[in-house]
This record gives C-alpha cells, structure tokens and sequence, in this order.
C-alpha cells in the first residue's frame, strides 16, 4: 500500500456566479496526504478547502487536473474506494423526520453492512440512549457525532471531516479533537479541514495550508512552524536603547514591545544574555516566543493578500 | 441497485409525506363510494310521486296542445329562408315518457369507466406529489450528498429513486381502484343495475384499472424527476399547477387543435382507450357566409401511448444526465 492517502495534482474549479461571472473556488491545487495520522488541512474561508474535498468525494466535478484517493484515481475508480472512505461534509445532512437510527440503518443497508452495527456505532459515539429521536431535535453536536457514527459504518481507512467543531461547544470541540487523535492513532488516516488553528495544531501530525485555491505551504505541523518565522526571544532589560544597538550589532532584529524588546534572529538564546551582560547590561526577563501555526498561517495568507 | 431500491423503498414507505398521502387516498375513496351511493340511491315515495305528477301534467299538456304546436311550428318553418333546416329537426314534439320524469337507475358499465378516469387523476397528482418529495426533500435537506459518500454512482442512485417511487405506488393504486370498482359494484348492485355487467365489460374495466396503475407509477417517477430538477417540492407542485392552468387551461381553450399535443388528453385517450375532443371548424360557404361547427375528434389510445411513452423517457433521461452531471453543493 502507498504512503500516501490522497494526492491531487493541478486540480482547478471554477463556478459561474448568477450574474455569469467567473469565480475560480481552485486553483492548480497539488495536495499530498499521506497515509495514517491526521492532517490538517487549513485556509481561510473562501479559500477551496471545502470545495476540494467535495471534488475528492465526487460531489463536484472538477475542471481540470487528477486526483487520487489510495492510489485509486478519482472520481472514476470512486466506488472502488469509497467504502474506505468516510466523510462530514459542512454540517451534517441526514433526513430531518427520521430517527437518528432509522438514518443509520438506511446508509448500512445501502451499504449491506450488518444492522447490528448501526447499535454498534451508536454506542461508540455515545448516542445509544437517543437513537431512536428525531434527527431534527438533534442538538448540534448530537448531529456530529451522528455523522461520525454514519462515517464508522464502513470502518474506513480514511476519515474526512470538514469543519467537524463548526457551532459545537468546548465540551463538543474536546470530544471531536479525541476522536480524531484516537482514529489517527489507530493508523486511519484523517484529513481535517478547518480554520480554528489551535484546534489543528493539537491533533495534526502534518498540515497543508491553501490560499486563493493554491497550496501555500505543507509538511509536518513543525516543519511549517519552523519554515515560515524566525525564532524569537522576548527580553527584559532596563535599558532599551543601549541594548537595541548591542543585539542589532551583533546582526539580530530588535523590535520594542511595551516594557519588553522582542529579538529575532538570535541563534540561541543564551547568545542574547551573554552579549548583553558583556556590556553589563543584565537581563531580568527572556521568554522565547515560539512560533505556532497561526502565526505562520497569518503570515503565508497575508502574503498572497488574503 | 436491487439492494438500493429496496432502501429507497423503506425510505418511502416510512415517509411521513406518505402515510399522509396514503390516508388521504383511503378518505377519497370512501367519499368517491359514498358520493356513488347517493347517486345511486333510488327516489324516494315523495320523489316519486312528485315525479307521476310532473309526468302527468307534461302528458296531459303533450295532449292538448301538441297537433296545435306542431301546426304552428310547420307554418314557421314554411316561412324560413332557404337554406331551411330539417322539418323533423324543428318541429318534434315526442310523447313523455314516464321514465323522462324522476332519475334513471344508475348502471355499473356505464358508470364505472369515468369512476376509474376520474381516480387515476387523483392518484396520478399523489403520486407526483410524493415523488417530488422523494427526491426534492433531499436536495433541500442536504442528505443526497451525504447520500453520495456512501453510493457515489449517480446513475444507479437516480435509477433506484424512479424505481422505488414508481413500484412504491403500483400496490397503492391498485388497492385503491380495486376499492372503488368492487365497492361501487357492491352498492350499485343493491341500489341500481349491474345486471348487464358481462365478461367484456369486467375486462375493459380491468384494463382501466390497470392503465391507471401504469399512469400512477409513471407519475411518482416524473414527479421524482422534476423534484430532482426543481430540487424543491414546492416548486414542483407550483410548476405542474402553472401547466394546468397555463397549457391546460388557456392555451387549449384559445388552440384546441392543440389539445392532441397536451397532456392530458394522452393521459385520457391511453387510460379510456381512446378520448374524445372537441374543436370549432369554421368555413365560408357557397354563398359567402362564414358557418362555425363544434365537430367531435377522437384521440387514438396508440397515439396516447406514444405520447406518453416518448413524454417518460425524455424526462428520464434529461433528469439521468441533470442528476449525473450535477454538483451537488
């Protein structure tokens, strides 16, 4: 088996607006998932995401480019696939007047598997007790973990979840992130779309993030955060002018910030304090700032004017 | 697709759209056999004598006065120009009758082929209804595309959709005509005239009967079919209510030589064997004036079987490529 789940190489979609005017959702998108863990997959919105995971699920046809799900090219080899594929598209879409069992039980019939694993799946997304209430008096995180439940109908290789802690409360978000880190730790692969950063950067072993339809950059979460910003120090020290002219002679950046000096390009730590005590000027206070993907994700979309 | 169309089915069957749909027919068909009894219930004593009586006084005024009238209606006639009309068919003045007066017995054959025509109407529009529902339900819920991550061929999904509504509905319409016929049969037979209801008789009316399940089936597809195009309910019902009253309406009435091109005289003329029509044929004659006619037509059941054969694959093929080219947002 490859060790990639999903690779798109210039994948591009444009929609005709009511007016007829052109709006091109993506772009030449080249994505690589590879297989097992979770992967984020992150842009503003507006940026493609959604709309390159419905490509990826046949929901919406591509204009040009070629995309593969387990070395199977999409969307003709689909139905070969799609049984190891379970997905949350937006928000979840069942049939509002019926019970959240009586939907399940639909999807596995349609798929022949078992009913006994409609119970089976109920009970491991902690809906055993309302099944049998409709869909629509379904709070929303119920409606979540209900198309969890429908996506764990197939034991899929691969999850795809776009959005999946879009309107849920902490509680909700904490119990999507777990079950997501627990299926990327069983070795299913989970691509999950979403633009809540700190969210990503819990669970995601790797990470993509698009602009404008394009791939802007890609990797795992500290390849990312480590390729996009310098590292940074911020430093406490009584005499700011003197300082600033020590470090920047010594080829680092100084930048002033309320009481505190933020450094960029030090090396090493250690290299701030030394220079500094040299000239007797002693350091109350060092933090480095780490960089996280928000930041990065910032940088990369304001970049291309996002 | 066995598989699929047997989960569309349930679906179907466990809509609540359905069993409302359902329960309306049942009510129908009990108002349609009640409003049949009452047709059929004879007169009653005070009718009845009030019927001699009409008779009486129309045969005893027959008596009087008809030499007198028929005299005066030949000296107008002498006296029209030419070109006159038949004596015969302005001067008749024929003996009442007692069976003229009060109402005739009701008979089964003669009643029974409209009973059948005016059901299929009804179960035609609930079917079409319900199937716009169907499918229109699941592009205004959204589910069809979390349906598509689970079945992602498009054809076959579609395919099992028009299946399942239309063999959904072939036992509920039977049930229902089998209802009507045999339950109209039951009460004309106690209060009117069965008695000339022969072997040709019970099989055109089962070949009714089962046209209309045809026509039923047919109209649970297309109305699965236009849902899908429309992709609302709503929009379905208002489109057909636009064609009834538009096409049906006003544009047969303004062109009635266009009516062999509408719809429901090829749903009447296949359902009947055969439907008659009417149109005006206007010419101007040897002597310059301009004579209008309302000459009765006949649509052949051949023609309305094609019609409506080449109506339902059209439509299903045009919703098989809307549906396989689609996205589905």
């Amino acid at each position: 088996m490859s060790d990639v789940a999903i690779s798109t190489r210039g994948l591009r979609k444009t929609y005709r607006t009511l007016r007829g005017r052109k709006v091109v959702a993506v772009q030449g998108l080249d994505l690589e998932v590879p297989a097992g863990g979770v992967h984020g997959f992150l842009g503003p919105n507006g940026s493609g995401k959604t709309t390159s995971i419905r490509m990826l699920l046949g929901l919406v046809r591509a204009d040009a480019g070629t995309m593969t799900v387990f070395d199977q090219p999409v969307p003709a080899k689909l139905p070969e696939v799609v049984g190891r594929i379970g997905a949350i598209v937006e928000s979840p879409k069942f049939f509002p007047a019926f019970t959240g069992r009586k939907n399940l039980e639909l999807l596995a019939e349609a798929i022949g598997a078992p009913r006994t694993r409609v119970g089976e799946v109920l009970e491991q997304t902690s809906l055993g007790e309302r099944g049998n209430d409709r869909f629509r008096s379904y709070s929303l995180g119920m409606k979540q973990r209900l198309a969890i439940a429908a996506t764990l109908l197939k034991e899929p290789d691969l999850l795809i979840f776009d959005e999946p802690t879009n309107g849920l409360d902490p509680a909700g978000i904490r119990e999507i992130r777990e079950t997501m880190r627990g299926l990327g730790e069983q070795g299913k692969t989970v691509l999950v779309s979403s633009h809540i950063l700190a969210e990503v950067e819990q669970v995601a072993d790797t990470v993509s993030i698009i602009g404008h339809g394009r791939l802007l950059a890609s990797g795992t979460v500290a390849e990312v955060i480590g390729g996009g910003t310098a590292p940074t120090v911020k430093v406490a020290v009584d005499n700011h002018e003197a300082a600033t002219r020590i470090l920047t002679a010594a080829g680092m950046t100084v930048r002033a910030d309320g009481n505190y000096l933020l450094v960029e390009g030090a090396p090493d730590p250690a290299d701030v304090t030394r220079r500094l005590a040299h000239q007797e000027l002693y350091v109350s206070e060092l933090v480095p700032v780490r960089a996280d993907l928000e930041s990065v994700f910032l940088e990369l979309t304001e970049g291309e004017g996002l | 697709m066995i598989r699929l169309t047997k989960v569309e089915l349930r679906r179907l069957l466990a809509r609540r759209l359905t069993a409302a749909g359902l329960v309306g027919l049942f009510l129908i068909t009990i108002l349609l056999l009640v409003a049949t009894y009452f047709e059929a219930r004879p007169l009653s004593a005070a009718e009845q004598l009030q019927a001699q009586q009409q008779y009486e006084m129309a045969h005893k005024d027959w008596v009087d006065h008809s030499a007198e009238n028929l005299r005066l209606c030949e000296a107008d006639w002498a006296k029209q120009p030419d070109p006159k009309p038949k004596l015969e068919e302005m001067c008749t003045y024929p003996e009442p009758r007692p069976e003229d007066f009060g109402k005739p017995p009701t008979i089964f054959a003669e009643i029974m082929p409209e009973l059948l025509q005016g059901s299929s109407y009804f179960l035609a529009f609930a079917a079409f209804l319900i199937g716009a529902s169907f499918f229109g339900a699941e592009f205004s819920s959204g589910a069809i595309g979390n349906w598509l991550t689970f079945e992602p061929r498009r054809l076959r999904v579609y395919g099992s959709k028009l299946l399942a509504a239309a063999t959904g509905f072939v036992p509920i319409a039977a049930v229902v005509l089998a209802s009507i016929l045999l339950g109209t049969f039951v009460i004309v037979t106690r209060l009117g005239d069965s008695s000339n209801t022969t072997g040709k008789v019970w099989g055109d009316l089962t070949a009714i009967g089962g046209r209309a399940v045809l026509t039923t089936a047919l109209a649970a597809a297309l109305g699965c079919i236009v849902g899908l195009l429309l992709r609302h309910t709503a929009a379905a019902i208002g489109v057909v209510m636009a064609y009834l009253v538009l096409a049906e309406g006003v544009f047969a009435a303004f062109l009635e030589k266009a009516q062999p091109w509408l719809i429901k005289l090829n749903f009447d003329a296949f359902v009947r064997h055969d439907a008659q029509y009417y149109v005006t044929e206007c010419k101007t004659g040897a002597d310059g004036s301009y004579l209008c006619d309302y000459v009765q037509k006949t649509l052949s059941f051949e023609h309305g079987a094609w019609y409506l054969a080449i109506f339902t694959v059209v439509l299903v093929l045009l919703g098989g490529w809307v549906f396989h080219r689609r996205d589905v947002n």
